[in-house]
């Protein structure tokens, strides 16, 4: 008895020990400073005075603040609006990448290299591909010049699919919707059909069009225009993350895709389950769990969105890109003004409010 | 859909049991789902063969079309970087600085500078033979064209204050003499060639030159093609014409290096970036392994009173952003964590390489991953160490941590990105002197330097080198990048 | 799921003795502010160009003159958000001895109380008087009668327009003659002239609309410190400056795929920018062949006055500094007339010092000296203020430029938001 107590003392004694310094770090760098944060945001703090105590007032003055509100309406919606659609691109990306094919490796280490690149590096460089002169306005400028050639394309190698299916089966030959072989050859068919056409001058090469010159940063426009819009530069950060963070989640896809039993896609190819009801009754429900952690950890990365404002800065107008990650730090810091300390720890307080209960929500409605 | 039915291509092939399911009943026909009914034929192998080989076209065509659109930009950014103007519209994929006539023409002209053809120079007495050609509309007469070595400084950035030796100064041109005519539909192309001598005492290392024509007359090409044309192609400009082949393919990766450095230390700017990045990074790695292997170990191993406490703090603070934390955290590097930094001398810890690296010796999720491993490794193992005798410190060094390689080694990889990718602390904490920022918070000085004068070459090559590590890093452990983002995920 | 067996057990049991060992070597090789045995005086400023200036300025000027004064002179300039950093380190108490304040935030700083006034030193010094500064710039540093700041250089805007596009039209290049309708008239037959050529460059800011409205007789500020934006002067150089772009002879930069007036300049698709000489060193660079010229801006026809806006930066003492001499002698070398001299001469920046408006540089005939005496002339040409909207800051120009930004992209006229925007300016400024 005696001994099994010593045991645990030193057991004790030596989890401490080795807990030490993650603890000390946790005790001042997150609750002491959570709790001062909480304690400034009921304060009047400039850092050249020491606080005064104000009680509520700093969230009343919260909001009634035009920028605050702003802030907090597009922190939502970005969140809302980047986290689903990353998940189901990772999903998406992840179902793609699932093969046993040479040189999948390769593929994955492409798709995922934006997600090893730094916000800064991609931010400056989608600055640049954003500008009214940029690669993403040519782009869209070629797909108004030659984007009929690529529908006629796509119509043309519907016809032709179509065509050869009706064409084997009446041979009395299997041949699926789908099926592969014909599908490449109508597709080198419907380019060739699209070539002739050209050449032939029924269909013009290219049609003129002015160049698109979206202004993607330096706008106060929303988009659409209506009840439920956002600010065209939030969208532009919006579409840039989606394109970083959707490799990430892929990676936790392909994770859990290697754990789902292969004998329930048997048991269902058996039972006679097409690919896509497979995708949908069995992969889909199996991978809850990864799709739960992903939107978790979604919806906490973008409410803390803040390095891609700063990094765009002066090149958007501020209300349209201010996030409250970014509202707290700008009244913090406000650029040649005096601190308002006690602002932004309200503002830090709401984001964290904000963040528990978002993601508390999360697991409600999921139930997992 | 055709997206989703890919995933059950190989493994739903399990051609050989469904055989049984009679064979001889005719089954509807299934659209899309065409392995399921191949064998109700009598399948022919090279059908199944051909099939096979037009599945893997499409998939194939379909993830190098997803790999445009994620390596795409990037690439896109890394060919721009080499452009004179990366913002020219329309934009082209074929700048000059990749036209192996051009690399010819900038290493034969390096060495007529003196220099080596790698890296050119103007050196005194040398001098350099150019060409250029244009094209005169029938009925006009060909106007040789002006010459001049402008006194021009390179770049908005720090170049802005060049001081001299300038090549104005020394350099001599020939009059352009016509060296031939060739006459076309549309009119004729002249050429002329003409000699710029470096008459001084002095090397300079650069030579600049503008070219310009009447109105009419239509630049068709020159020796090396021109860095800018202005005035509706009246003018032609070179930023540097000796500039030799490595600072004319790489004009704006030279001109990162090249222009940011202190005056007053001579110290490189961009270097000291990436060797601070480095440095800081990997002692974090370094220290954030051994606290985080630790603190993971009881929390997972020993138990203690409080340990739930501690951990479901450690869950809370994951979720928490740092904007949220940041002010007290500041304060408190600030005064030096209450002074006790005076203990080395310090007065405050802001700007300093320790206040960052204490603010961040250790990571909550770093110390989540490496609980979550250790749970998942048996108990036995220890256990038996524990009954021979081993104390806790030996159990944790001897049996732990050697078990502990895979799990470290992503760490080590998660941790090393963090840190050189991470924007807003560095920008909160190291804010100067200029040699003591991170690549991050220096890349956003550069979009300062740069930016305001849309100076875009500089800024992507400069993104482009603080995104090379990284990459590289990624490239080589993949693996461990793989491991670790899943290992965030197996208990979550 | 854990394969991975490259880490050699050894290499962790080294790693943990490396951390251990750099850690403690980093904490003891870092280190802190230098002792102060020697009289070290920080300067601090932002980034850009700035840094290779200040730091010639440092090696050419400052040094050899404090050098035997045991004075050392540290120069940090800040990458980012320069203000936001001074704030921090004066409440730290980590603040250099002499900083940058720029203008335009320069009233939250001084109202702090962290910046020693420099009366009482300047009525000590045998080389830096008041009276050896441009007086508009001096008292735009100046809050509550204290002096808070020596202006080191400042700015103006000036008409710059390229010589090509109005040879083209056979049109007279813009003068100090023109006033708002001769320059209309000018500006409309070079648009007139060719197809995607537009006759100016305006942003829709108060930056560059201000220097028209102060032209027409607009005070931003009354005496009891309201703004009343009914002033007819107002409307007058609103719906003028508007107008241009409504009538086609005006473009925004952005609708050239540019973000500010010389930006759209160096694509030589605008005959006219209105900017400071900031141009200069942007133009040196990105278009060097382009044949301009620089002008006074247009008169008001009914004042018959210039506006303009002054741009300046300040260098600024630390109030808590611990050797304020030492700090107001490296002061002293920074703005001294060789040190300004230098700086004019280089074409980088214009001095604060008014013996130098004769200076012989302005007489040189290249086109940016000639730039930069229009420039210096501005300063002191009917209507000027500086850019500086007191304890307001930005929060005063915003709901302008939301107002010029709608008016000018056609998205309303003028008459809709003018009474909005009165509204909104009087509610701020009550």
């Amino acid at each position: 008895m005696r001994i099994r107590r010593t045991q645990r003392a030193a057991e004790g004694v030596a989890g401490y020990l080795f807990l030490l310094p993650f603890l000390l770090w946790l005790l001042i760098f997150f609750a002491y400073a959570f709790v001062r944060s909480v304690y400034f945001s009921f304060t009047d703090y400039n850092l050249f005075q020491p606080p005064v105590w104000t009680g509520l007032a700093n969230y009343l003055a919260l909001f009634r603040e035009p920028l605050f509100l702003t802030a907090l309406r597009n922190s939502l919606a970005f969140a809302l609006v980047v986290t689903p659609a990353q998940t189901l691109l990772a999903f998406l990306l992840a179902l793609v990448l699932n093969q046993k094919l040479r040189g999948i490796l390769a593929f994955r280490s492409a798709y995922y290299m934006p997600s090893v690149t730094s916000s800064i590096v991609i931010t400056l460089i989608f600055i640049w591909l954003y500008q009214r002169q940029g690669a993403i306005n040519y782009l869209l400028t070629l797909g108004r010049a030659y984007g009929h050639l690529v529908l006629a394309g796509l119509a043309l190698l519907v016809l032709f699919q179509l065509a050869q299916v009706l064409l084997e089966r009446r041979r009395g030959l299997p041949a699926g919707w789908t099926d592969p072989v014909l599908g490449l050859s109508s597709l080198f068919l419907a380019v060739g059909a699209v070539a002739a056409l050209v050449a032939a001058g029924v269909l013009p090469l290219a049609r003129p069009a002015d160049p698109v010159s979206i202004i993607w940063l330096n706008t106060t426009d929303r988009f659409p225009q209506g009840p439920i819009s956002a600010p065209i530069p939030l969208i532009a950060i919006m579409l840039m993350n989606i394109w970083t963070t959707a490799p990430t989640f892929m990676l936790l896809y392909l994770a859990g895709l290697q754990d789902v039993p292969r004998e329930l896609y048997e048991a269902a190819a058996v039972d006679g389950a097409k690919p896509w009801q497979q995708v949908v009754h069995i992969t889909w429900p199996q991978l809850r769990p990864v799709t739960f952690l992903v939107l978790t950890l979604g919806l906490i990365g973008t409410l803390q969105m803040f390095d891609q404002v700063a990094i765009i800065g002066d090149q958007a107008p501020l209300q349209s890109t201010i996030t409250l990650a970014y509202y707290v730090y700008h009244n913090a810091f406000p650029p040649g003004a005096i601190p308002r300390l006690g602002m932004a720890s309200a503002a830090a307080v709401v984001l964290a409010v904000l963040t528990l209960c978002v993601v508390w929500l999360q697991r409600r409605v999921l139930r997992y | 859909m055709k997206m989703a039915d890919m995933p059950t291509i190989p493994r739903g092939s399990a051609t050989g049991r469904r055989s049984k399911v009679s064979a001889d009943l005719p089954r509807p026909i299934r659209p899309g789902a065409g392995a399921a009914y191949a064998e109700t034929i009598q399948p022919d192998p090279r059908w199944i063969a051909r099939r096979r080989w037009a599945r893997a076209g499409i998939i194939y065509t379909l993830l190098l079309a997803c790999s445009l659109l994620f390596v795409g930009p990037l690439l896109f950014a890394l060919l721009s970087s080499l452009k004179d103007n990366p913002s020219e519209w329309p934009p082209r994929l074929d700048p000059p600085q990749l036209n192996p006539a051009n690399w010819a023409a900038a290493w034969q002209l390096g060495r007529q500078g003196g220099g080596n053809g790698w890296f050119g120079q103007f050196a005194p007495g040398r001098s350099v033979s150019f060409e250029v050609r244009y094209l005169v509309p029938p009925g006009a007469a060909a106007v040789p064209p002006q010459v001049q070595v402008p006194r021009r400084v390179p770049g908005a950035g720090a170049g802005a204050v060049r001081l001299g030796p300038f090549a104005a100064d020394v350099a001599e041109v020939s009059p352009p003499q016509e060296v031939s005519r060739q006459p076309l539909a549309r009119g004729t192309v002249v050429t002329y060639r003409f000699r710029i001598r470096n008459a001084g005492t002095v090397a300079v290392d650069r030579l600049p030159l503008d070219v310009s024509v009447p109105a009419g007359q239509v630049f068709q090409g020159a020796t090396l093609w021109p860095s800018r044309q202005e005035r509706q192609g009246r003018v032609q400009s070179w930023n540097n014409v000796t500039a030799g082949l490595i600072p004319y393919v790489f004009n704006n990766y030279v001109r990162v290096f090249r222009e940011n450095y202190s005056r007053s230390t001579g110290q490189n700017l961009f270097l000291a970036w990436i060797r601070n990045s480095f440095l800081l990074a990997t002692v974090r790695v370094l220290t954030t392994l051994v606290f985080a292997a630790m603190a993971g170990y009881a929390l997972a191993r020993l138990r203690f009173p409080g340990r739930n406490a501690v951990f479901f703090t450690l869950l809370f603070s994951m979720m928490i952003p740092s904007q949220v934390l940041f002010i007290s955290n500041y304060l408190v590097l600030r005064d030096g964590i209450w002074g006790l930094a005076q203990i080395w001398g310090q007065q405050t810890l802001l700007n300093s390489f320790t206040g960052y690296l204490l603010s961040s010796v250790v990571t909550a999720s770093g110390v989540f991953i490496m609980k979550q491993f250790f749970e998942s490794l048996p108990a036995s193992l220890e256990e038996a160490a524990r009954i021979d005798g081993a104390g806790y410190i030996q159990v944790f060094t001897r049996v732990i941590l050697p078990l502990a390689r895979p799990a470290l080694g992503a760490l080590t990889i998660l941790t090393f990105q963090g840190t050189w990718n991470e924007f807003f602390w560095p920008l909160v904490v190291l804010t100067a002197p200029q040699d003591r920022f991170t690549l991050t918070v220096g890349l956003l000085s550069f979009r300062r330097t740069y930016g305001v004068a849309f100076d875009w070459g500089p800024l992507l090559a400069g993104a482009i080198i603080s995104a090379l590590p990284v990459i590289i890093l990624y490239l080589v452990f993949q693996r461990y990048f793989v491991e670790g983002i899943s290992f965030t995920g197996t208990k979550g | 799921m854990f394969r991975i067996t490259h880490l050699p057990v050894r290499g962790v049991a080294l790693m943990l003795a490396v951390a251990i060992v750099c850690a403690s070597l980093l904490v003891a090789a870092v280190p802190g502010p230098a002792q102060a045995k020697e009289r070290v005086v920080r300067v601090s400023g932002w980034g850009g160009t700035d840094i290779a200036i200040v730091e010639e300025l440092i090696d050419r000027f400052v040094k050899p003159q404090v050098a035997k004064e045991g004075i050392v002179v540290k120069y940090e300039p800040v990458a980012d958000e320069f203000s936001t950093y001074l704030m921090n380190s004066l409440s730290a108490g980590t603040a250099p001895d002499l900083f940058y304040v720029d203008i335009y935030w320069s009233h939250g700083v001084f109202a702090s109380g962290a910046v020693e006034p420099l009366d009482s030193y300047l009525a000590k010094s045998r080389v830096l008087k008041a009276r050896d500064i441009v007086p508009d710039l001096l008292k735009a540093f100046t809050l509550n009668g204290k002096i808070y700041g020596i202006p080191k250089d400042f700015n103006t805007l000036a008409l710059f327009y390229n010589k090509d596009l109005f040879d083209a039209a056979h049109v007279p290049y813009p003068n100090a003659n023109d006033n708002w309708n001769t320059l209309t008239e000018k500006l409309r037959k070079v648009t007139n002239k060719s197809k995607g050529i537009y006759g100016i460059a305006l942003t829709p800011e108060f930056a560059r609309f201000g220097a028209f409205a102060y032209a027409a007789g607009f005070k931003p500020f009354d005496a009891q410190g309201h703004t009343d934006l009914s002033q007819p002067a107002f409307a007058d150089a609103f719906k003028w400056y508007t107008g241009l772009v409504r009538e086609g002879i005006g473009v925004l930069p952005a609708d050239l795929g540019q973000s500010w007036g010389g930006g759209a300049f160096a694509t030589e698709k605008v005959a006219c920018a209105v900017e400071g000489a900031w141009m200069l060193g942007f133009l040196r660079d990105q278009a060097p062949n382009l044949p301009y010229g620089v002008t006074l801006l247009p008169k008001n026809p009914k004042t018959g006055k210039r506006g303009n806006i002054i741009y300046t930066v300040s260098w600024s003492m630390n109030a808590a500094s611990k050797d304020k001499d030492a700090a107001f002698r490296v002061l002293e070398a920074l703005t001294s007339p060789e040190a300004q001299q230098w700086i004019l001469e280089r074409g980088l920046a214009l001095p604060s010092r008014a013996k130098l408006a004769n200076n012989p540089y302005f007489q040189k005939g290249t086109p940016e000296a000639q730039a930069n005496k229009i420039v210096f002339a501005g300063a002191s040409d009917g209507y000027v203020y500086p850019f500086s909207f007191g304890k307001y800051g930005g929060d005063w120009m915003t709901p302008i430029n939301e107002a010029l930004a709608a008016v000018m992209s056609g998205k309303a006229t003028a008459d809709q938001v003018l009474p909005d925007l009165t509204a909104r300016l009087r509610q701020l400024t009550k």
